[in-house]
């Protein structure tokens, strides 16, 4: 809901996003919008306090970065650790490790698609606050938010049937994974993936057949020339657990191929803001604000050859499609990415289940530090995920770099706000609750987690704020 | 059956009182009580609890006055989105709204203002102890 009056917005219900943030609008004489910033305003500062402990325990430490992609980053901060060891886990782990990463990338889709963002598609843009939220959908919805939960818990169960434990498992260990999975256990997640592929195609149904009632928004929700950034497999394949980084341009030009992780920083450069304490990532040949570049599940399919499997292949063409075989430029569209992700997990957690090796008991490679520093980079649900750790002979950290999935994004966070404010936010009559929910709507496609990228610790809070010509605050939309 | 649902963050200090009762109580034989702990309440929480006629819960709640004292219901809002944080009350429309599952709950809180420590060890076993025991009793 939106109060207005000449000095004071208030919106509730609170922003639908991972974690706090506050964005600014500056309007100029006219009344029309110059700029719009996101600033994320907490910080925790992992990087700083994992120094001085022991190499073994970063896996435990850096997932408690997030309750939401633990498994993230004990993927990330395992293979850090492996890479410290100069080991390769056995072929039983590293399908292990792709399953418990892949069931983390499913139930975090499903999260934003149906908890998060569904209100939206739902009751439009333009709903009043008591249309434009999840209990109004328990209401009207019933079945649409039944399989939300049922998506969730499946990700969530095969978590915690491998990892012991759905939030913060320790089960993936430097080396490889504690224990092998039983039979027992690969029949009861095979039993389950009839159900989720179902929910699955049901929800890609349901968003194709409604999409295009959000044509203002897809022309505009962050709708711009980038760069984009994954990781591909060893066949230019779509790939969340190993393989190599590719850059793409807005043509679907191969900018940089088959980078191995271990030299992110010949490739990426981190600005720092000072208005926020979300690193800007950015493409270092291009420098900072041009190298600007998109991860996430929309750039995974655009930097991606093909998916890999044959029923996401077949929605990845209708994907591509969208701009004739070139990269899909509106972030709206992260939304769809996000389903054929979830369309793929099924059929890649079932492929990889099925795999011989996959049951073997030889799970764990045992070595102690031969280097002194290891990169660990995998794909979160949100986007490309470094770790980097230095160590001493001894194993202990002396230093620590994160460039976190979301933290990639921010450049084109910051473009997509500006976007949206400058094409809905036309004087201050335009300042309806519907055009200020859009400009956080745009946000949500990216679905950042702030929490994990500043590691940001505090009170639950969303701010937008209006700005004159003078920087002068004059209106405020607190929200949580 | 009856399922009691602990819940927090036992890494944090007393945050993790909910957590710590359902561990003592995992250490006894309650009949037909099903005995959940979690770092936080997740929407997914509602298929465990569809089998059951009555949720108790247990956590711990801010008061800046009631140190140590027991609430049995504290002001349940639900102030946040479904992220990070959901309360009882909406787990427990969640259950009715979508599953129709209506149903009897209460929240037992252990009032704190010291969430990320524990502050007076001894006067905190005690608690955890008081609660579990009640419980116990309750489910008899």
């Amino acid at each position: 809901m939106l109060e207005t009056n000449k000095k004071k917005i208030v919106i509730d219900p609170v922003t639908r996003i991972e974690g706090h943030a506050k964005i600014t609008i500056d309007l100029n004489e006219a009344g029309t919008v110059d700029d719009a910033r996101i600033h994320v305003t907490q910080y925790r500062g992992f990087e700083k306090m994992c120094e001085g402990r022991p190499y073994t325990e970063m896996p435990a430490l850096t997932a408690r970065t997030c309750g939401i992609c633990p498994v993230s980053h004990v993927i990330s901060s395992t293979k850090a650790c492996d890479n410290l060891m100069a080991v390769r886990p056995p072929k039983a782990a590293r399908n292990l490790r792709r399953i418990i990463n892949l069931a983390q990338i499913i139930q975090s889709h499903a999260l934003n698609f149906y908890h998060l963002s569904s209100p939206d598609f739902v009751y439009g843009f333009d709903a009043s606050k008591e249309d434009r939220n999840i209990f109004k959908l328990m209401q009207t919805h019933p079945d649409m938010a039944k399989d939300g939960i049922a998506l969730r818990a499946f990700g969530q169960k095969i978590i915690e049937t491998l990892g012991g434990k759905r939030i913060h498992p320790t089960w993936v260990v430097p080396g490889g994974v504690s224990h092998e999975i039983s039979n027992e256990q690969k029949q009861t997640i095979l039993s389950q993936i009839p159900q989720a592929m179902d929910i699955a195609q049901k929800t890609l149904k349901y968003f194709l057949n409604n999409v295009s009632k959000f044509k203002k928004e897809i022309d505009s929700f962050g709708n711009f020339p980038s760069l984009f950034m994954g990781l591909v497999n060893k066949k230019g394949n779509l790939e969340h657990y190993d393989g190599f980084l590719r850059f793409v341009d807005s043509d679907g030009n191969i900018l940089e191929n088959g980078i191995d992780p271990t030299f992110y920083k010949d490739y990426i450069g981190e600005a720092v803001e000072k208005d926020s304490f979300l690193k800007s990532p950015y493409y270092k040949p291009y420098g900072y604000e041009k190298g600007m570049y998109r991860v996430g599940p929309l750039a995974r399919l655009n930097v991606a050859n093909r998916c890999g499997t044959p029923l996401a292949d077949k929605e990845f063409d209708n994907f591509r499609n969208l701009n004739n075989g070139k990269p899909v430029l509106n972030s709206f569209y992260y939304h769809y990415a996000r389903l054929i992700e979830i369309i793929y997990g099924i059929e890649r957690i079932e492929e990889l289940l099925n795999e011989e090796k996959t049951m073997s008991d030889n799970i764990r490679s045992y070595a102690s530090i031969n280097r002194n520093r290891g990169v660990g980079c995998s794909e979160a649900p949100r986007g490309t995920l470094f770790h980097d750790y230095e160590v001493t002979n001894d194993g202990i950290i002396t230093g620590v770099n994160l460039i976190i999935a979301t933290g990639n994004n921010n450049l084109a966070m910051n473009a997509g706000v500006k976007q949206v404010a400058q094409s809905f936010i036309t004087g201050t009559d335009a300042l309806t609750d519907g055009n200020l929910n859009r400009v956080e709507a745009v946000i949500r496609c990216f679905d950042p987690c702030l929490s994990c990228s500043t590691h940001a610790l505090g009170i639950v809070s969303s701010q937008v704020e209006v700005r004159d010509h003078n920087k002068k605050v004059i209106d405020r939309i607190s929200r949580g | 059956m009856r399922a009691i649902v602990g819940y927090g963050n036992t890494l944090r200090g007393e945050d993790g009182f909910g957590v710590e009762v359902i561990q003592r109580l995992q250490e006894t034989t309650l009949a037909d009580t099903k005995l959940i702990e979690a770092f936080q309440l997740t929407p997914e929480l509602c298929l465990e609890l569809l089998d059951v006629d009555e949720v108790f819960f247990v956590d711990a709640g801010f008061s800046s006055s009631y140190h140590y004292e027991f609430l049995c219901s504290l002001k349940d809002e639900q102030i946040a989105t479904l992220s990070h944080h959901i309360s009882p009350k909406l787990i427990m429309n969640m259950l009715k709204e979508i599953y129709k599952k209506d149903m009897n709950y209460l929240i037992f809180s252990m009032a704190t203002n010291k969430f990320d420590t524990i502050y007076d060890q001894k006067r905190y076993k005690q608690k955890v102890e008081t609660m579990v025991q009640y419980l116990k009793e309750l489910s008899l």
